[in-house]
């Protein structure tokens, strides 16, 4: 018999972590609330059990949701029916966990709580009374270390064993005597109408007044009177409103179990964890702190250590070592001249390019993924709350652009966290402004051929793109689709832990290997396709290949739309199509200039791409390239994510769109700009700059018209 | 008075949650229930970082106003 066990518990308590040693997956682990934000499935690794299903839900504090992916959650939990429950509850923290506990042994399903962290409540000294629990709460209860695999099988085999003997979770605990009583005739109205099993979860969410429950339950009018009455007589008993007397009811039984299952051994007022919250969060030091940290983790990656191994296998590599020998290969076995060409400048020059830069994107991965794990991420959320809700943006906005930093496509998806729908289209809109690791690859390759390496060049793509999405946020927010004020913040912090060297290595090497693995597949294709495109034409009314690519028909084609971005000062045909490439993957920017600046000739002439680059853009032009390119319309995975989560056609026109607009603005400004002050004259361009500069102050300065309004509304809103 | 008030590290009684029915509810799951304690570990321009059942909670300034203590 099939059986499916779902694991449930509290956002951050090691969900991920339990099914990953349970069913021997590898799904993504870290330390801030809600990384899950789908459910997932694996099979149980087991030699007993054969046919058993656990399913990783996203956490939940309660059964009443409160951002998108806690409605996942619930409803599966509530409408699934999975054959038994592992409620897993962080032993450091039982009583606010217990909250959740005590909501789902209503919903009459096989439950087995497995009390994790025991590892840390015996470090701390603390004592829980596994038996006595099990007593209080009617169910098995295992302590286990997820982390360290103690306890685990047992808490799975228990919950196969209810499963299979299909016993009903029974809930111990009574609500005092004026409640149950008003239960018993809410459940008697009910009674036919229900699933028995469910019985008593609905009879309470029903004297909630829970909406999503009512909706569901689509009572008529008269048995709805009938319900009300029995509520609000029970209201007036007690002197409040329904649900704060439930709450209030499950947390006074809370204690109690408490009392008697928990011994803590010290009161300790201030944990090492709020130690170091002085020091990173304080009120003065956070934001340097932060800058500086964003800083380094780019200057490393793509300047110092990323850049030594970078230089070796672009130069040596890719440069001295692998055409030759290709081309030793090719020519012995006495391939065509042709294949040689699409072999050496196609796929060795465009796939080569962008795995040169694998190195500088293992170590931006590694930071991200110590950032992650240790805890700092929750942390920028919350310094960064009081600076972004100035601009529009709440501080949870901040996670997906953290994580945007490693893919966008995970980016966009960690907007679901985001309780307010407003806010969280507009974080999906600015989300793939921050430099996500494939644009690592161009922001490296112009860092180091025109700017010869300068330190400031990769933070300052980073720090850029804070700026654009401040500046979104200052603009969108004054137009009728985004005003408001963004939802208050409230979001758990993880206490600090030392990164654990598995997590961050998997975490890296996983992100690492998606991008190898597109160089592979997409990246190959794209390089084959830019190669043959660029190397046919027509001369003299016949098809052939051409001597010049410059007569091929990828010259041709980019030569229609390079006058675009002629204003902005990379008006030729390479460049423009390289940018277009960028929606296939943004690596392939670099791919594509790899084919058509010949990256595998190096080794025959001695000159090197940087070179030939360099001889194509200035320094201005190369930067305003950059720009255009780290901020304008995302690739097709990204805009895919973005269609999926906006759930909208029109609003995925309208982010891409947005993004594309603003990147070709900036990059005009910055390039006319530049060029005057370098006195190189005043041209049209200039004009349209300059008036382009003051439409976009005028519109970051213009008082919100709403504003007045809105600090009228505001003390309601909250 | 207001949460946000609160100094650093003195141990509060919680007296009312308010705000909308939504938002105290997702703040009593997490915790802040009348007749629960609370701390201020840390401020930054008005948001807090509280201890609220031994967990670390961080909330800005306006949910903060709406948390008597």
């Amino acid at each position: 018999m099939p059986i499916k066990i779902a694991l449930a518990g509290n956002p951050n308590s090691g969900k991920t972590t339990l099914f990953n040693a349970l069913t021997g997956s590898n799904q993504y682990v870290g330390n801030w609330p809600g990384v899950t934000i789908e459910k997932k499935e694996g099979k149980l690794r087991s030699d007993t059990y054969r046919d058993v299903t656990i399913v990783d839900l996203p956490g939940i504090y309660s059964l009443s949701p409160y951002t998108l992916e806690e409605v996942v959650a619930r409803d599966y939990l509530t409408g699934e029916n999975p054959d038994a429950i592992i409620n897993i509850v962080d032993g450091s923290n039982m009583e606010r966990n217990l909250y959740l506990t005590t909501q789902l042994a209503e919903l009459g399903i096989p439950m087995v709580i497995a009390v994790n962290m025991m590892d840390v409540v015996e470090k701390n000294g603390d004592k829980i009374n596994l038996d006595k629990l099990s007593e209080k709460l009617g169910c098995p209860v295992v302590g286990i270390s997820a982390l360290k695999r103690s306890g685990i099988a047992d808490a799975a085999e228990k919950a196969v064993e209810l499963a299979q003997n299909k016993v009903p979770m029974v809930p111990r605990h009574r609500f005092s005597e004026n409640i149950e009583q008003a239960l018993a005739g809410i459940e008697e109205l009910l009674h036919g109408k229900v699933d028995e099993k469910q019985m008593r979860w609905t009879a309470i969410k029903v004297f909630e007044r829970d909406i999503k429950v009512m909706e569901r339950m689509a009572f008529d009018d008269a048995l709805k009177s009938r319900i009300e009455d029995i509520v609000s007589q029970c209201e007036n008993e007690l002197d409040d409103d329904s649900e704060s007397i439930i709450t209030n009811e499950r947390y006074l039984y809370i204690a109690s179990i408490i009392k008697d299952c928990y011994k803590r051994k010290s009161n300790v007022k201030m944990t090492t964890s709020d130690k170091i919250d002085r020091v990173l969060t304080n009120r003065w030091l956070a934001l340097p702190i932060f800058a500086l940290v964003m800083f380094c983790v780019y200057f490393i990656s793509v300047t110092t250590v990323g850049t030594w191994v970078t230089d070796w296998t672009n130069d040596v590599l890719f440069g001295e070592i692998i055409p030759p020998a290709v081309e030793g290969f090719l020519s012995s076995i006495g391939t065509a001249d042709w294949l040689q060409s699409l072999i050496l400048d196609g796929i060795v020059g465009g796939v080569g390019a962008v795995l040169g830069f694998v190195p500088q994107m293992l170590v931006l991965f590694l930071f991200l993924a110590i950032l992650e794990d240790c805890g700092y991420m929750a942390r920028v959320a919350f310094i960064m709350d009081r600076i972004f809700r100035k601009f529009g943006l709440s501080g949870k906005s901040f996670i997906p652009i953290l994580i945007g930093s490693g893919c966008g496509v995970p980016g966009i998806m960690a907007s679901r966290t985001i309780e307010n729908e407003r806010d969280r289209r507009m974080t999906i809109t600015v989300t793939t402004f921050i430099p996500c690791g494939a644009k690592l690859p161009i922001i490296a390759l112009i860092s180091g051929a025109l700017f010869g390496g300068a330190w400031w060049v990769a933070p300052s793509a980073y720090f850029a793109g804070i700026i654009a999405i401040i500046c979104s946020g200052i603009i969108l927010k004054k137009t009728k689709l985004f005003s408001g004020d963004p939802a208050p913040f409230v979001m758990e912090l993880p206490p600090y832990h030392r990164p654990l060297a598995g997590n961050v290595l998997r975490s890296m090497w996983e992100r690492a290997w998606s991008f190898i693995r597109k160089a592979g597949t997409v990246i190959l294709l794209c390089t084959i396709v830019i190669w043959f495109a660029s190397n046919f034409g027509i001369v003299d009314g016949q098809f052939t290949m051409v001597e010049d690519l410059d007569d091929g028909f990828l010259a041709k084609l980019g030569s229609i739309i390079a006058p675009i971005f002629a204003p902005l000062g990379w008006g030729f045909w390479e460049a423009a199509v390289a940018s277009l490439t960028g929606l296939v993957a943004k690596e392939s920017v670099v791919g594509t200039l790899g084919v058509l600046y010949g990256f595998a000739e190096v080794a025959e002439d001695g000159q090197e791409i940087w070179g030939l680059l360099a001889a194509s853009f200035t320094a201005l032009s190369a930067y305003s390239f950059l720009l255009f390119n780290l901020l304008c319309a995302p690739c097709f995975a990204a805009i895919g994510a973005i269609r999926r989560e906006m759930n909208s056609g029109k609003w995925t026109i309208f982010a891409v769109g947005y993004q594309t607009l603003f990147a070709y603005v900036v990059a005009l400004s910055v390039y006319q700009l530049g060029s005057l002050f370098a006195g190189n004259g005043f041209s049209a361009g200039t004009v349209v700059a300059i008036l382009a500069v003051a439409f976009f102050l005028y519109l970051l300065l213009k008082p919100s018209n709403e504003r007045k309004l809105k600090a009228a509304t505001v003390s309601a809103n909250i | 008075m207001p949460l946000s008030m609160a100094k650093e590290g003195e141990v509060r009684l919680i007296r009312k949650v308010g705000g909308k029915p939504e938002v105290k509810q997702f703040l009593e799951s997490l915790g802040f229930v009348v007749g629960g304690t609370v701390t201020v570990i840390n401020e930054i321009a008005g948001n807090l970082i509280v201890n609220i059942k031994n967990s670390r909670v961080a909330i800005s300034r306006e949910m903060a106003g709406k948390i008597l203590v």
